[in-house]
């Protein structure tokens, strides 16, 4: 019987899949309904779920049910846990799914909806769940080890030691470069800046709740929160309205800077049970439900996805980033097709919860498709805006101006006609003021959201509604993400300082926490605020440094993952690994390197610093700096980026070198030299 | 549900209904159990029932938290260093 609903079942999915592609593929010339995107995209995950992980799982991994996971093996009902499959399910799709997916994605829609979509599709299915799959086995095999560790024992210390270097370095560009993301959706938007102030009472209330009132009553506290939420949602309008509180939330970007670097430092040293847990279950929930209802949004509106397949801007002129298509396009979307973060999460808490060592194809092959979905779905609402809209919101002040008026003559003028009366009447739908130069993806995202979502339901009244909800949406957990990766960062600066002195090293001493909380926020501090006031800076630049960073730890990651296949002597799979590292090593050190040498002063940070710094010492002021002292920081700042980039380079070149050593060692051995738990090993 | 005949029904018959309802109503209720403990996972909270069981199956005899230091714990451990998350 199940032979036969296979037989049928996925001839059905491959010619949906098809006839998708087809309409995708044949439709030049006329708009083509989003949901033909979607369902392309969902048959290829079928397909490659049930053919491709398999193939994994059973030949190239060879899981074996009868070895006993760390959860069975260390359970102790709290921290090591068998859980069902679908639970854990869940909550690695909810660890690992966070605003990365939702920012690259709509990024790159500058250069047409086909570009991302075939990228996202062909990086999730060939690298970034075959990571996720091959970095939770592999913990799974070493009692739920993290990457750090596994890198140590299978590579040795000095790998280990250089990876967590790098790990560092990205945390504090993404820590930046999302607070960035906040800041640009939350400028001088009252209704917007309520509604996530609110959050943080309404957190505190729930922890207090939790914790003190009705000790563990989470649902409880949970429904209170959401109810809370909803009516911030619903009075942030009024609030913004108000004359004498509407002028109180209406900050700029350099005050809401200091405002999120000031919450950053406060909310990471308060106790975990006061703010961080409750807004974490929030942001759970929320994020759930709001992917679902997205995608059933998206089949029952059926939106035209006006944005052209391709735009000119493949040729690297874009105004949202610079850069073709070849390598940067690989590098924007890093979440959703490959995300070398991903590879700390799968390190983390999951393999701890796998009940089976089956289990660990779905939860980890699968848990990454769903957030390739995600990126789908942004890519989606951003290509069902009008073009026009899209460059109105994602072209930086430099390129449009700051009328609209102007804005809709240059946009026009590129080759995709909007109106000034179209760019304001957006704003106002959305109960915004102005909707020029909001890059960073999520307020794009969130008017897609809204559009797709009011004609589903409350039509164009609740628009403006859903736009906030979408913005409090994603805030809320980038805000969860700020304060947990504060203390992350934290322990890691405290780990480092504790080898040069050992008191700093101490977690339990109050000052010494200080000294590493103050460190960690004020290196990812001085990025966002930069970023907020360089007129060259901002998303343009700091993304692309996170894709560098964060592809780069993917490639540290497939790295690994391809030693541990060699030392497994399971060297006739290595394929699986090895392509997409290559194919990650090709695209980030390219990127990388054009980031830091290329002529293109739009593309290239020596280039850019090095114009205006000669400029500066010619007395000379470029545009759009205004004076000498921000023309020596525009320079300063891009001589600073090109390092980061330099440290993410060598980095990934030197495990490269480690890896190739330890593999060839491995190959001449006959016997598996792979570090893992021996499969009889019992109960501790 | 009960059926309103007018002859009296067969006592046996009636003890089966009765039975069947709260059979439903009990396979309902667990259900519901599972349901909400399936949230708490999702969140990343450990269940406090099948800790107990836990602990009488494999530590009887060996001193349990009560639920209010079980949450508390759980808590801390779960996000007492931060634990990365995703971009």
């Amino acid at each position: 019987m199940n032979k036969l609903i296979s037989i049928v079942f996925w001839p059905l999915v491959a010619i949906v899949g098809a006839f998708a592609f087809a309409a995708l593929a044949l439709g030049r010339g006329e708009t083509v309904s989003a949901v033909w995107l979607v369902t392309a995209a969902l048959s290829v995950y079928f397909i490659a779920y049930r053919f491709y992980s398999k193939y994994i799982a059973e030949r190239v991994l060879q899981l074996d049910d009868s070895r006993t996971t760390p959860a069975v093996r260390h359970n102790d009902g709290m921290d090591y846990v068998p859980t069902n499959k679908w639970v854990l399910y869940g909550h690695h799709f909810a660890a690992i799914a966070g605003a990365g997916p939702l920012v690259g994605p709509v990024l790159a829609a500058q250069m047409g909806y086909l570009p991302g979509t075939l990228w996202i599709l062909a990086g999730v299915v060939l690298a970034g769940a075959v990571q996720d799959f091959i970095v939770l086995f592999a913990s799974m095999r070493r009692d739920g080890k993290s990457l750090g560790e596994m890198i140590k024992i299978e590579l040795g210390p000095v790998p280990g030691s250089l990876a967590l270097v790098g790990v560092l370095a990205i945390m504090i560009i993404i820590l930046a470069v999302l607070s960035l993301v906040v800041v640009k959706a939350l400028t001088s938007s009252p209704w917007g800046l309520f509604t996530i102030a609110a959050t943080i009472p309404i957190a505190l209330l729930m922890g207090i709740y939790m914790r003190l009132i009705r000790p563990g009553r989470v649902g409880e506290a949970s429904a209170i929160g959401v109810v809370l939420l909803l009516a911030s949602l619903y009075f942030g309008r009024a609030v913004a309205a108000d004359p004498s509180w509407g002028p109180l939330f209406t900050l700029t970007g350099t005050q809401l800077a200091w405002a999120l670097i000031l919450y950053g430092a406060i909310a990471a040293s308060l106790p975990v049970w006061l703010m961080l847990a409750p807004r974490d279950y929030l942001s759970t929930f929320l994020k759930i439900g709001t992917v679902v209802a997205l995608a059933v949004g998206i089949y029952v509106v059926a939106p035209p996805l006006v944005m052209p397949q391709t735009t000119r801007f493949i040729d690297g002129s874009g105004p949202v980033f610079s850069g073709s298509l070849f390598p940067f396009l690989f590098i924007t979307i890093a979440c959703g097709s490959v995300s070398g973060f991903h590879s700390l999460i799968s390190s983390g808490t999951t393999p701890k919860m796998i009940e089976r060592e089956s289990h660990a194809r779905f939860i980890g092959f699968g848990g990454m498709l769903a957030e390739s979905f995600v990126a789908i779905m942004a890519l989606t609402a951003a290509c069902v805006l009008d073009p026009g809209i899209y460059f109105a919101m994602n072209a930086p002040a430099a390129a449009i101006g700051t009328t609209a008026a102007n804005a809709a003559q240059v946009i026009s003028n590129w080759g995709f006609t909007i109106t000034p009366d179209m760019i304001e009447q957006t704003a106002k739908d959305i109960g915004e003021t102005t909707i020029l130069s909001r890059a960073g993806g999520a307020p794009t995202l969130a008017v897609g959201m809204a559009q797709i979502l009011a004609q589903a339901i409350g039509g164009k009244t609740m628009e403006a509604f859903w736009y906030h909800f979408a913005i409090l949406f994603e805030a809320l957990f980038i805000l969860t993400a700020v304060d947990a990766g504060t203390r992350v960062g934290r322990f890691m600066i405290q780990d480092m300082l504790g080898h040069v002195y050992k008191p700093l090293g101490n977690t339990e001493f109050l000052p010494a926490n200080v000294v590493g909380t103050v460190l960690c926020v004020g290196l990812w501090g001085y990025f966002l605020y930069q970023g907020v006031v360089d007129p060259l800076g901002g998303i343009n630049t700091l993304w692309q440094l996170f894709g560098v960073g964060n592809q780069m730890l993917a490639g540290i990651a497939l790295l690994l993952c391809t030693s541990v296949l060699v030392k497994m002597k399971r060297e006739r799979y290595v394929w699986v690994t090895l392509v997409p590292t290559a194919w990650l090593l090709v695209t980030t050190l390219t990127a990388g390197i054009e980031k830091i040498f290329h002529s293109n002063p739009s593309i290239g940070f020596l280039a850019l610093a090095n114009k205006f710094s000669a400029a500066a010492a010619e007395g000379k002021v470029l545009a759009p700096a205004k004076s000498i002292a921000e023309m020596q920081r525009v320079a300063f700042n891009n001589y600073l980026d090109a390092g980061v980039c330099a440290v993410f380079v060598v980095l990934v070149l030197a495990m490269c070198l480690y890896a190739a050593k330890i593999s060839l060692q491995a190959l001449r051995q006959a016997e598996p030299t792979a570090h893992e738990i021996p499969p009889m090993a019992q109960p501790a | 549900m009960r059926l309103k005949t007018r002859e009296a029904p067969p006592a046996a018959r009636a003890v089966d209904a009765n039975d069947l309802q709260a059979e439903a109503t009990a396979g309902f209720r667990e259900r519901l159990v599972e349901l909400r403990r399936a949230c708490r996972q999702l969140i990343g909270i450990p269940d406090y029932e099948s800790y107990l069981t836990h602990m009488a199956e494999r530590h009887p005899g060996e001193p349990v938290l009560s639920r209010r230091e079980f949450c508390a714990r759980a808590i801390d451990r779960k996000y007492g260093k931060g634990g990365p998350r995703c971009c």
